[in-house]
């Protein structure tokens, strides 16, 4: 049994100590991921969308525009852009 | 006539339950599950399986419960005493019916929760956590209450240290872990560890109020995340969050394969099935199968096959009791462990993080980041920590499969 304890003792010890470990570890190269991603793939710019028809562009609900956007970079994998909405 | 009926009689169970009433028990622990999954909600896609797992195991002749070999791995088999591990599944079929077969093909191979970890990750979010890393050390914090347990467990003598482990990975939250880390090192405990850790975890809006109560005052539960933001605003931008979400599942991979690769066939699966997820459209044929149809088949037979576990020789004893008892007090101490290691920060930052974050440090995601947001309302109407509190919760999962990877390599 004092066996048994002092094992526990020490796996509290160092499974504690490694599981702090991993997720500082994990934080840190979140950190890194975050800076390299920003230097080295910032996002696009996100062009504006381009009013084919004033009277029709202003009538399309923001939401609904930004909805469709969404929509066309899911179908696209995030390649694609909606950037002309026009009411038929 | 008289033969007749008796064979009749003897073609029932009813002699049977005469003469062993244990089973009623069974009955009613299973008609009790029943009600929470059913009536109450508690967990009802893992509760109702397994509660039908149960029930039908119970019914003797029915040849539907997990036979539990002795330590050499022999088992009776018709009054011959076999190897179960030398036989084949046809042969554990044939000899010991089909929910034997499900339970060493499935269960005892270890195959269902890194499959169904695979459907959580590919339902899960790492977007909040990425948004506030430095919350994500809570979910180490939190898993006090399963080192905690190992050592009070291993102290009463009652439990072995393969044994104690088990017991203590109920405080990790997370059920497929329970029971992958259970299937390693007591396989006989499985049943009613599973039950316990699946118990607590629905239980969750009860134990982490009642824990938060006891450890937090009035004033800490009042700190608003949103207004520390304003005051002490974070440096870090986001320029491209959906490139970020597809290297992050890589590279955390990477990291915990190096430090524990036992923990990789649940960390590994998991952020395999966020991938496929953050990825996009040219993967939305399999992430699609990995969250709806794959995970629920898994489900299905892993609560099945858990709930065949209990028959009434390997639940109805003082075993049961304790694993009940110490899977209580490790997922207190979890919560526990959470809350203390918030207080701990806020002692030495000068930016301060409300307790709830340290609590939901445990997994039971969402539910446990849910109940929290729903605490600090009650202090300050306008102190949302839902998100925030998601970055503790999320980071606990990966804490408690990295945890429940330690016990194995160290005990397996």
């Amino acid at each position: 049994m004092e066996d048994n304890f002092s094992n526990a003792l020490l796996l509290m010890g160092v499974g504690l100590t490694t599981v702090f470990a991993v997720l500082f570890l994990i934080i840190g190269f979140g950190n890194l991921l975050i800076k390299a991603v920003n230097k080295y793939a910032p996002e696009e710019e996100k062009p504006k969308l381009q009013a084919a028809d004033n009277k029709a562009v202003a009538s399309i609900d923001p939401a609904v525009e930004q909805a469709i956007d969404l929509a066309v970079q899911q179908l696209t994998g995030g390649k694609g852009r909606a950037v002309k909405i026009q009411r038929l | 006539m008289g033969d007749i009926l008796q064979k009749i009689y003897d073609m029932t169970a009813l002699g049977n339950l005469i003469d062993q009433p244990q089973f009623l028990i069974m009955y009613a622990l299973a008609f009790l599950l029943l009600y929470l999954g059913i009536k109450k909600g508690y967990e009802p896609l893992l509760l109702i399986p397994i509660a039908f797992g149960v029930l039908i195991a119970n019914f003797p002749g029915g040849d539907m419960g997990v036979i539990s070999p002795d330590g050499q791995g022999m088992v009776n088999v018709h009054g011959t005493m076999k190897n179960i591990y030398e036989m084949s599944l046809p042969e554990i079929a044939h000899d010991l019916g089909i929910m034997n077969f499900l339970y060493y093909a499935l269960i005892k191979s270890g195959l269902l929760p890194p499959i169904i970890f695979m459907g959580v990750g590919a339902l899960t979010d790492f977007g909040p956590m990425l948004r506030n890393l430095k919350l994500a050390i809570f979910g180490a914090g939190a898993q006090f209450g399963i080192f905690a347990v190992l050592l009070v467990a291993s102290a009463t003598g009652y439990f072995s240290l393969k044994e104690s482990a088990s017991l203590a990975i109920i405080g990790g939250a997370d059920g497929p872990t329970a029971i992958f880390t259970t299937i390693k090192l007591a396989p006989d405990m499985l049943g009613p560890i599973a039950i316990a850790a699946y118990s607590y975890m629905a239980l969750v809006p009860v134990i982490v109020p009642l824990v938060v109560k006891l450890t937090c005052s009035k004033k800490e539960l009042s700190i608003n995340m949103k207004e520390q933001d304003k005051l002490y605003p974070s440096k870090t931008e986001f320029k491209n969050m959906r490139a970020l979400k597809i290297i992050f599942p890589i590279a955390t991979t990477t990291v915990v394969a190096i430090i524990v690769p036992s923990a990789v066939p649940l960390v590994g699966m998991l952020m395999f099935g966020n991938l496929i997820k953050e990825v996009g459209s040219s993967t939305s044929r399999i992430f699609d199968a990995a969250s709806n149809a794959i995970m629920n088949s898994a489900t299905i037979f892993l609560g099945l096959c858990v709930g065949a576990t209990m028959t009434v020789d390997a639940f109805l004893n003082w075993q049961t009791i304790g694993i009940v008892c110490g899977g209580f007090l490790a997922f207190g101490f979890s919560i526990f462990g959470g809350i203390m290691l918030a207080k701990l920060y806020n002692l030495f930052s000068k930016k301060k993080v409300n307790p709830l974050i340290g609590a939901t440090g445990l997994s039971a995601v969402p539910m446990a980041s849910r109940v929290a947001n729903e605490i600090a309302l009650k202090y300050d109407s306008r102190n949302h920590v839902l998100n925030y509190c998601m970055s503790s919760n999320v980071s606990g999962v990966i804490g408690s499969a990295v945890a429940a990877g330690i016990l194995i390599a160290f005990l397996g």
